[in-house]
């Protein structure tokens, strides 16, 4: 696998570095080469966080990168924060819940996508899993761990919370497939549309 | 010494993480810290893991004081260690300056941030001059540069054999991005790497009777007379010259036929090394030297270097508005080749930047 570059943005709170670790977690128990840097502003609540994850089977040199080749972004500050790391290459992918304003989208890109995440877990699940339904997308888009490993991190990164709650395991894991398989539809659709 | 790590082991954590590992499998008693971002984990992290090994620690009123607290500490015959970054950094210039002053074996990690004052609590490598020649002295300090995880975790352990072999403070300087990423390294006891680590031995309070037994235990920050304080600094600039040998470590990589010399340290080395191989594949012959001991300065080392290969160009790199180059500069007075700089304070480098400079100017 030749290196992929992610960021994920969101405003503090909504879990973007949390799924970041976890995917960093998972593609390290998989022995491949990976770096997780989150950044941070001054603020102890609230404001735009965003987390750069790159994962290779080479060894990976510089910690930050200027393009990724996938930008998640769940809120509309998140989306103007974002736009300068993308290029002809890079997916850009927004919460279908907010129409971002055009002059806050990124001039040049891929595709730009909808996913309607925040949708589905008040809907179908619960608020609280929608940065997991975000990390099942970031698999369906772009591979960048297997599907299991990404439970078995999972699994390792909450097994206390799982315990406590053993319903809690199945709603992540339900809000995991949920994540790719809308990630996955979403990219055939836009082939499609693109077509 | 009490093993820590037990059989050596594959770890993936964050840079602050992996110092508070280093310096327990160091055999640190004690960490003295006043929180700063980006080292606050390191003091999290020593908290959490230091009191199941009985080491111990002690948050102080600020930096001033963590600083001060480290002299004495070591003084009692403790390994002990603080870490900090930017302003906090600058506070802790004068308890740095009186371990050079006392020669005690301080060590300190400074995970740097963006400056000036509290700039941004992300990254820069804007603490160079301030760690190296910081306070009101003349930087007889030594100053270990890391790029990875790996780095890390071997000079911490190091920087504790260091300071109490060569009794000068010693820092080793890393930066934010290095404080909070998680990356893979290997973890292990120093024994098992054959590193023998130093035992701590208290300065004062020593028994026998003095000017009997012993000589007196004096450690000294203050002089009557200039001429006093002249020999005490001339014997230091000695002592420091003599280790220096023993101690200067840098890295070369693909200089021996270089047109291009790419000097960059720490956490850039790392897009420096990605900028050699990428230039390669154009056809640029480039190189790369990084000075892994940015105190004592592998001044000679880089002159030799230079006189052998005669490359057309150098190129200092660095996130910094120069403070690294004023560093190479220096050593390299009367060498007859142009520089060139590639210089973002407080921003990241990353190998297309250096590649692009490169190409700019050849």
């Amino acid at each position: 696998m030749s290196l992929v570059r992610i960021a994920l943005a969101g405003e503090g709170g909504q879990g973007v570095q949390a799924i970041a670790e976890i995917l960093a977690e998972a593609a390290y128990h998989e022995g491949k080469q990976t770096i997780y840097i989150p950044n941070f502003g001054i603020e102890q609540r609230g404001g735009v966080s965003i987390a750069f994850l790159q994962v290779s089977d080479q060894k990976i040199g510089a910690p930050k990168f200027y393009k990724a080749d996938v930008i998640i972004a769940l809120s509309e500050r998140a989306v103007a924060r974002t736009a300068m790391y993308s290029d002809e290459n890079t997916l850009f992918v927004h919460d279908s819940g907010f129409d971002p304003s055009p002059e806050d989208l990124p001039p040049v890109s891929k595709q730009v996508l909808g996913l309607p995440a925040i949708e589905i877990a008040n809907t179908k699940l619960h608020t609280k899993v929608f940065n997991i339904i975000i990390m099942g997308a970031v698999i369906g888009l772009t591979n960048v761990v297997t599907f299991e490993s990404a439970r078995e991190a999972l699994e390792h990164k909450l097994a206390s919370k799982f315990e406590n709650d053993p319903r809690l395991r199945e709603l992540n894991m339900q809000a995991l497939e949920i994540g790719k398989k809308m990630a996955e539809e979403s990219l055939w659709e836009g082939v499609e549309h693109n077509a | 010494m009490e093993k820590i790590i037990g059989e050596t082991k594959k770890a993936f954590i964050t840079g602050n993480e992996a110092v508070a590992w280093a310096a327990l499998a160091a055999g640190a008693d004690s960490m003295f810290g006043y929180p700063i971002t980006p080292q606050n984990e390191v003091m999290h992290y020593w908290t959490r893991i230091s009191p199941q090994y009985s080491r111990s620690f002690l948050q102080t009123e600020d930096e001033i004081s963590a600083g001060f607290t480290v002299c004495g500490a070591v003084q009692s015959g403790k390994k002990s260690f603080t870490a900090t970054a930017g302003p906090g950094n600058v506070l802790m210039q004068e308890p740095f300056g009186m371990a050079e002053a006392m020669r005690l074996p301080l060590v300190a990690i400074i995970q740097q941030r963006g400056g000036p004052s509290s700039g941004t609590v992300i990254y820069s490598q804007q603490e160079v001059t301030l760690t190296a020649y910081g306070g009101n002295g003349e930087g007889h300090r030594i100053v270990y540069s890391t790029s990875t995880h790996q780095e890390i975790y071997d000079y911490t352990i190091k920087a504790f054999n260091t300071a109490w072999k060569y009794r000068f403070p010693v820092f080793v300087l890393g930066d934010g991005y290095q404080a909070k990423m998680r990356e893979p390294l290997e973890m292990y006891d120093p024994e098992d790497k054959g590193i023998e680590m130093i035992t701590p031995y208290p300065l004062i309070g020593l028994g026998g009777k003095i000017g009997v037994d012993r000589e007196p235990a004096h450690f000294c920050n203050i002089y009557s007379m200039e001429e006093e304080l002249y020999d005490v600094v001339m014997q230091f600039e000695q002592d420091y010259e003599a280790m220096s040998r023993d101690v200067i470590e840098y890295r070369e990589f693909f200089c021996e036929d270089a047109d291009i010399i790419i000097l960059a340290h720490g956490v850039v080395s790392r897009a420096a090394e990605d900028a050699v191989l990428i230039l390669r594949d154009m056809g640029i012959k480039a190189g790369f030297f990084r000075p892994i001991t940015l105190r004592p300065f592998p001044g000679q080392q880089l002159r030799d270097m230079l006189s052998q290969v005669k490359p057309q160009k150098i190129l200092v790199a660095e996130s910094a508005m120069g403070q690294f180059a004023k560093l190479v500069k220096n050593e390299i007075y009367g060498e007859n080749i142009p520089l060139e700089t590639l210089f973002k304070p407080g921003m990241g480098i990353i190998d297309h930047d250096i590649v692009e400079k490169v190409r700019s100017i050849f």
